[in-house]
This record gives C-alpha cells, sequence and structure tokens, in this order.
C-alpha cells in the first residue's frame, strides 16, 4: 500500500528566529483521510508543502513509498484554496492538464476528463471557460484536475475554505466520495471543525509556536459515511456532538480565553 | 402582498429624491456613454470649423494653412496619381511594411528576452541594464550611428523601429511572467510539469494578456519611429512623403500625409484591441 510519510520534521524559513515547525511526525497510508487542523501560524499548510515538495524541511525525513520527496510529483497532486485553474483552457481542458503533459493523445484525454467531471458531477460544464463557473464549481473543476493525474495522494490545502457555508457543507459529502472512488490517501488542511470531523479517518491537531502534534484523534465517521450512513445521521449523532466538543477543547487547549 | 408594495415604493423613491445618492453618481451608463461620444463629436467639428473658416477668411497664408478642401482634394489627387513618385497606397504600404517587419523581429527578440528576465536571475542580470539603457534614448539619437554601421538601406530602419520597439515588448512580457501566481505554477508542477512544460504551458498563457498590452505600446512607439527612420534617404514611405512635401513647401500634402498616419495608427490600435478581446477573453475575469 502507499505510504507517505513525515518523520521528525522541522521546518526553519529563511530570515525567521524561530522555526515554523519542530520534529512533526506524520503518517498517511494510501486508504487514509488525514486532516491536519490547528491555530493559525501551527505550520499546517507548511508541512502539506513538504508533502509536496515545495517546501524542504531544515531536519527531517519526507519520503513517499520509501523514496525521498525532493520535488513536486503528479503521485501528489495538490488542490489549493484558489483554484489555481488555468483561464485560457475550458473545464475539460483544465482536467485533462496532466494527461496532456504526458503526451495523451486528444481523444483520450478528452474521454478521460469527461469520465471525471462526471465522477465531480460537472457532466455538462466540460466547453465552459472558468469564468462561467462558480465557486463551488472551479474547486470541483481542480479536484477533478487532481484525480486526473492518477496520484497516489491528494494533499489539500483548505480546498474548501473560499466558498459558502451551504457549498461547503455539500463539497464535504462529494470529498468522501471521490476518496472513496479513486484509491488515493489523502492529506487535508482544514480551518472547519466540522469539517474535519466530517472528513477524517484521522486527525492531527497541531498548535503554534513552533508548530508541533498536541492531539491525534481517529474519529471514524468518515467510515461510517463510505459504508453507507446518511452525513445527516452522521451529524445528529450525539457522538458527533461530544467529538466537537473534544476536538474543539485540543485546539484551543493552553490558550487564554 | 407587503414585500411587493415595499420594493415598489422604494424603487420609485430612489428615481426621485434619495437623500443618500449623489445626483451625478446614480447609473444611467447609457446617457452618460453617448453624451461623452456627443462631446468628442463637437470637439472634432469645433477643431475643423476653427481650421475652416480661418482658411477662409485666409487669416493665415494658404501655403501656410490649406482649407481642409484643398487638403481633401489633394488626398483625392496623391491616392490616385502619387506624389514623388508613388501613391499614396505604395507610401502607406511601404511604411506598414517596415513597421510589420520591425514588429516581427521585436516580438522575436524581446519575447525571449521578457522571458528570461522574468524567469531567471540571470536573464535579468544580463538584459535589465541593455533594456533600462536603450529604453529612454530617443530613436533619433541613434539613428546616425546605426545608418554609420549599416548604411542607409532598408535593414537601417526597420532596426531603428525595432530597437524602439524592443523595450515595450521585453519589458512587458517580464512583468507579465513575474505576475503568474505561484499557486498556478505548484498546481501544475505537481500535476507533473516539468520546468519547460511549465513556461510552455503556465507562464507563456498567463503572461499573454502582458505581452499583447506591450505589443500595443510597442506598436505605438514604432509607428511615431518610422517617420525619423523615413527621413533619412527613404525613397517610400509616409514619413519620406511627408519630409518631400515639407521641403517644397507643399503644406497640403504635409497636413495630408499626417492625418493618414493619424488614422493608420487609430486603426492599428482598434485591431489589437479586437485581437486582444479573441485572444485572452479571460484578461479581467479571473
Amino acid at each position: 500500500m502507499p505510504h507517505l510519510v513525515l518523520d521528525k520534521i522541522s521546518i526553519h524559513y529563511d530570515g525567521q528566529p524561530a522555526p515554523a515547525v519542530e520534529r512533526v511526525s506524520i503518517d498517511v497510508a494510501g486508504d487514509d483521510f488525514v486532516v491536519l487542523v490547528g491555530r493559525s501560524g501551527c505550520g499546517k499548510t507548511s508541512l502539506l508543502n513538504v508533502a509536496a515538495g515545495l517546501v524542504t524541511p531544515a531536519r527531517g525525513s519526507a519520503t513517499i513509498n520509501g523514496h525521498p520527496i525532493t520535488a513536486p510529483g503528479s503521485d501528489r497532486a495538490v488542490v489549493f484554496q484558489n483554484d489555481a485553474l488555468f483561464p485560457w483552457l475550458t473545464a475539460r481542458e483544465n482536467v485533462a492538464f496532466a494527461l496532456r503533459l504526458r503526451g495523451v493523445r486528444p481523444a483520450e484525454r478528452a474521454r478521460r476528463a469527461d469520465e471525471l467531471l462526471d465522477l465531480v458531477k460537472l457532466t455538462d460544464a466540460g466547453d465552459k471557460r472558468i469564468w462561467e463557473l462558480s465557486g463551488g464549481m472551479r474547486q470541483r473543476v481542480g479536484l477533478a484536475r487532481a484525480l486526473a493525474a492518477e496520484p497516489q495522494f491528494l494533499l489539500l490545502d483548505e480546498p474548501l475554505g473560499a466558498l459558502d457555508a451551504l457549498t461547503r457543507e455539500r463539497m464535504q459529502t462529494t470529498l468522501l466520495d471521490l476518496w472513496t472512488a479513486s484509491h488515493a490517501g489523502v492529506l487535508m488542511v482544514t480551518h472547519g471543525i466540522e469539517e474535519a470531523l466530517v472528513l477524517a479517518t484521522r486527525i492531527v491537531v497541531l498548535a503554534p509556536g513552533p508548530g508541533r502534534v498536541v492531539r491525534s484523534f481517529e474519529p471514524g465517521f468518515s467510515r461510517r459515511y463510505a459504508s453507507g450512513e446518511a452525513i445527516r445521521a452522521i451529524k445528529a449523532d450525539p457522538a458527533f456532538a461530544a467529538a466537537r466538543g473534544e476536538l474543539t477543547g485540543a485546539i484551543f487547549e493552553g490558550e487564554v480565553a | 402582498m407587503t414585500i411587493s408594495a415595499y420594493t415598489e415604493r422604494s424603487g420609485s423613491g430612489t428615481e426621485e429624491t434619495d437623500g443618500l445618492s449623489v445626483p451625478w453618481s446614480r447609473p444611467s451608463p447609457k446617457r452618460r456613454g453617448v453624451s461623452a461620444r456627443m462631446i468628442s463629436a463637437v470637439t472634432i467639428l469645433v477643431v475643423l470649423a476653427v481650421w475652416a473658416l480661418s482658411a477662409h477668411l485666409q487669416l493665415v497664408s494658404p501655403v501656410f494653412l490649406p482649407s481642409p478642401v484643398a487638403v481633401w482634394n489633394k488626398f483625392i489627387v496623391v491616392a490616385r496619381d502619387g506624389f514623388v513618385d508613388a501613391t499614396l497606397l505604395q507610401h502607406t504600404v511601404a511604411s506598414l511594411g517596415r513597421v510589420f517587419a520591425a514588429l516581427v523581429a521585436a516580438l522575436l527578440i524581446g519575447v525571449p528576452v521578457g522571458l528570461a528576465i522574468g524567469i531567471s536571475t540571470i536573464g535579468r542580470g544580463i538584459f535589465d541594464p541593455l533594456l533600462e539603457f536603450l529604453r529612454p534614448i530617443p530613436p533619433l539619437a541613434y539613428l546616425p550611428l546605426v545608418i554609420i554601421w549599416f548604411g542607409i538601406g532598408e535593414p537601417s530602419k526597420i532596426l531603428v523601429i525595432t530597437i524602439a520597439m524592443l523595450a515595450p515588448v521585453a519589458l512587458s512580457t517580464a512583468s507579465g511572467v513575474r505576475g503568474v501566481s505561484q499557486e498556478r505554477i505548484n498546481a501544475a508542477r505537481s500535476l507533473g510539469a516539468t520546468k519547460r512544460q511549465v513556461v510552455r504551458h503556465v507562464i507563456l498563457p498567463s503572461a499573454l494578456p502582458s505581452i499583447l498590452t506591450g505589443l500595443r505600446i510597442a506598436l505605438g512607439a514604432g509607428w511615431s519611429t518610422l517617420v525619423a527612420a523615413e527621413l533619412v534617404a527613404a525613397t517610400r514611405g509616409l514619413g519620406f512623403m511627408i519630409q518631400s512635401a515639407a521641403q517644397f513647401l507643399v503644406t497640403d500634402v504635409v497636413i495630408m500625409g499626417i492625418l493618414v498616419i493619424a488614422a493608420i495608427a487609430f486603426v492599428l490600435e482598434f485591431t489589437i484591441r479586437r485581437i486582444e478581446r479573441a485572444l485572452v477573453p479571460w484578461a479581467g475575469r479571473e
């Protein structure tokens, strides 16, 4: 099974007196949905960027299937908060981007892209221009584009952060469906407490100054969704409210209210 | 019911007296657009009228200021019979040919140079000082040197125009490249793009709106350098035509030539705007 490992990672940005992250270890297996939460400045995005190969850690090792991560690669597709789509391409061409880079023939990549657009429920949007799409639709295109690379891991940097509350709610189940359908492991950064609980197989709580792991949860609600339980029923479960309280407590632990 | 009644009332209220809205800020784009254009049209008509009147009253000798009608007649005559061995069309084609040859050369050199400046430190180190040196020099200043080096043939004229166009093209390209969002580049790299693919598939298209703006500025710069370049030993071209006419005090041809140059510049600008809209419809909509 694919395995993404961040081992005792320290990150120190140039010109900063203190390290941003100190000795953080995170382990993502190929069927995991790991969510990093924590207050601003806890280094969660930095850690995601280390996994992506965009940031080089000062100490510690980042490996994928035992190989050191030194640069970005299509085995770890990243989706950013701002969709970072290419406005000169249609939605379909955006999705097919990774295939085009690999020299896949146009007919084949259009077929593949349409399948993925189906998967993210944008069946008829293939010919649309990016600026004609709503924020939620754009983020779906971004997800489909990342999946087209057939990555072993999806790295999601607050993918729902720029969306309105209702769209975000709906996108949570979309993310879970994609996670199940794509057989990719997920490492995601978010500010949303409920989002973390719904999506994660494991939640890693980080604290700032310098960034470090303070707790780790295995809420298990996403596995319940994957085995067929309705999302509203899960959220209405008293266990969900309890987990929510516990997680909130862990995030704000040690902070003077 | 209440709601519809409310909206109706508030709707009519804003139209008449709304204490909060400033009268001139009220959205009436249609009327304002038309009136701006009408004012422009009136301005042009007034200038023409003053010109015609002063020519008619002979406030200035016709040698210095021929009437609009005389200029128009000259336009017909030169278009049909030519002036100094070439028709107006031939002069225009000669000028446009030089400008477009220079434009192609400026794009072929300027876009790669701009990319190099925007992407690599080495590129910026090499080309930035050279461009900053060239940019502020008026073309007339280096024209004599170009002639000493390359003679008075066609290549010299094209070279001078190219130099004038180079800086706008390269600098706009560079600023477009520097403006590419890092997220977009990171996204492409994480989808498996090599450095070369990032340049080809992300940086160049992202910089395209900026490159086209540079092209528009360059065309303006090139067109105004043209006359200077054609002052020197040309046998054809709008600049040459004006210069020869001036030497014989054929003022109507001079004025006609100036108006033709202005009209062509206007058409070029308009065309490039159309091309921009067709090529980069996403500009300003991201």
